[in-house]
């Protein structure tokens, strides 16, 4: 039940429950802006219409979390690259842009009102919402895995104690120990992130001298994101290590058992595994699905001019839970598609100047230390979708020192992007 | 990495900035020609890797406070496949002349923060 007292209206109720600065005329028609889940799209959406209005728009982000740990580099600290710390942010900075960050969880969205709806009842209304939830999984897609294995066979798939508990399990993989990893299909966040994270496995194997090891993958998918680079990086630095198996010959995953380490495929039982990462098929977050904004693929359709939901006029969506085309599922995408967002929406509610939509996108990946290849491109609204203009990926059989820079760009690329965000 | 770099003015003022502002904390008292409000979108694709205070991390350069014609020839070279880079090639790839003036009138704006 909501009582009167409990519906937010207007820029005052949600910033006096935490440190904003209170609006500085009471009773001020000021637009306002929620934008739903903190991590690549919502911080990145919030900072940029916030800052970039000069406080004519009052926005709201709605976190649950209180820090972000971010997907990307999360290979990174599995292969022992980058401590945990070092991949944990937090939203302190962005009151002084101008971002009220309410730590609340958005249950769904009431467009016909214009409220999103939060977890404990209370109501806060907006004239536009942005909505960046990232990916639920789908527990029902691996036979014999669900929600309740997922301690015994992590997916790590999302951020936080199962990125945590998927490296203290790797580590713990004893010599001759299997690991065996079960792909997800298309589409899904961050198409390079199994094979970067195999790479990750094998190179703890390998540094540890645990090379009696093996690595298995089950892939649902005949190809994957840069195929040649990777089997080209792990013929190089893991041989004998890894061991890619695609549909055609593994004939699909019959069943799981979490309890044995067991998984048997059409092809082949794996007994007794010391690691079985199950990264199952996924949809976009359970709000935008609650919200009528997902259609029967399970993602958000959008405009590619805008990143306005094709749904709904008001709603925006963002990053890996769209169909965004040809941009992938990646933390670049949705930072991208947020300044597309954030700049029709100061266009719409305070007549600030608009420009054709740009985007862009690099994933880069760490194969082997100092060996890191990457993949991207230049996106433009055409054709009804958005649509690639330009694109590039590394080649097989680059120099060393080539592999170094592109390991520093990705550095460079990862401190570049949480100070655009967090800063 | 920093070639093609030119100083499009040697006035003494300028000179004198330099010394009291230390590298690399110079900046552009030139005129741009520019629209800064295109580039300051444009270049919201930029700030994603290179950062808006200048400061330069791991193998991304810093490309705040340079001159104008500093500026258009290094996208130039991009685009023309002078230089490497294909992250690089792709982002100026698609940039008409108009939008690489407005990128050199915004980020030449930006003061380097030390």
């Amino acid at each position: 039940m909501t009582t009167r007292r409990d519906i937010l209206i207007g820029s005052g109720a949600i910033a006096a429950a935490s440190t904003l600065p209170a609006p500085a005329v009471l009773g001020q028609a000021k637009p306002r802006v929620v934008v739903i889940g903190g991590g690549a799209g919502g911080v990145t959406a919030a900072k940029y219409i916030a800052r970039d209005s000069e406080k004519k728009i009052a926005v709201t982000l709605i976190e649950e979390n209180p820090n972000y740990q971010t997907c990307f580099h999360s290979n990174l600290f599995l292969g022992g690259f980058r401590d945990y710390a070092s991949i944990l942010h937090d939203y302190a900075k962005l009151p002084g842009h101008g971002v009220d960050v309410a730590r609340a969880r958005a249950q769904v969205i009431d467009r016909d009102k214009k409220q999103v709806v939060l977890a404990d009842g209370r109501r806060i209304a907006y004239d536009r919402v942005v909505v960046s939830p990232g990916i639920d999984l789908k527990y029902d897609s691996v036979p014999g895995w669900g929600k309740e294995h997922e301690e015994r066979m992590p997916h790590a798939w999302k951020p936080g104690a199962q990125t945590r508990l998927l490296k203290r399990r790797l580590d713990a993989v004893p010599n001759g120990g299997v690991i065996v990893m079960i792909a997800p299909p298309n589409p899904f966040r961050c198409p390079p992130g199994p094979y970067e994270r195999i790479s990750m496995f094998a190179h703890v194997l390998k540094r540890t001298g645990k090379t009696k090891s093996k690595i298995f993958i089950i892939d649902p998918k005949e190809s994957f994101s840069k195929q040649a680079l990777f089997q080209e990086g792990w013929d190089k630095h893991y041989k004998g290590l890894v061991e890619w198996l695609g549909p055609k010959v593994h004939d699909g995953v019959k069943s799981v058992d979490s309890k044995t380490g067991t998984v048997v495929t059409g092809f082949e039982t794996y007994k007794n595994c010391a690691l079985v990462n199950v990264i199952p098929a996924q949809m976009a977050g359970a709000i935008a699905r609650d919200s009528g904004l997902a259609n029967q693929t399970g993602y958000c359709p959008i405009l590619p001019e805008s990143m306005k939901s094709a749904l709904d006029t008001n709603v925006f969506v963002l990053g890996d839970s769209t169909i965004a085309g040809d941009m992938p599922k990646s933390a670049f995408s949705a930072n991208s598609q947020a300044k597309v967002a954030a700049m029709t929406i100061r266009g719409e509610l305070i007549g600030a100047r608009t420009f054709p939509a740009r985007y862009a996108n690099t994933c880069w990946s760490l194969i082997e230390t100092e060996d890191t290849v990457k993949v991207g491109g230049a996106y433009e609204a055409k054709e009804g979708k958005i649509t690639a203009s330009s694109t590039f990926i590394s080649r097989t059989g680059e120099t060393a020192e080539l592999r170094k820079q592109t390991q520093a760009e990705n550095m460079g690329w990862y401190a570049g992007i949480i100070e655009d965000m967090f800063g | 990495m920093r070639d093609g770099k030119r100083i499009a003015s040697a006035s003494a003022a300028l000179l004198a900035f330099f010394i009291l502002a230390g590298w690399p904390g110079r900046a552009f008292t030139g005129t741009f020609r520019g629209d800064k409000a295109l580039g300051e979108y444009l270049a919201s694709e930029c700030v994603t890797c290179h950062q808006k205070s200048g400061r330069q991390v791991g193998g991304v350069p810093a490309i705040v406070g340079w001159p104008e014609d500093q500026f258009l020839a290094v996208m130039h070279a991009y685009q023309k496949g002078d230089r490497e880079n294909p992250i690089m090639r792709t982002i100026a790839g698609q940039f008409k002349e108009d939008e690489l003036l407005a990128l050199a009138a915004y980020f030449g704006s930006l003061k380097p923060q030390r």
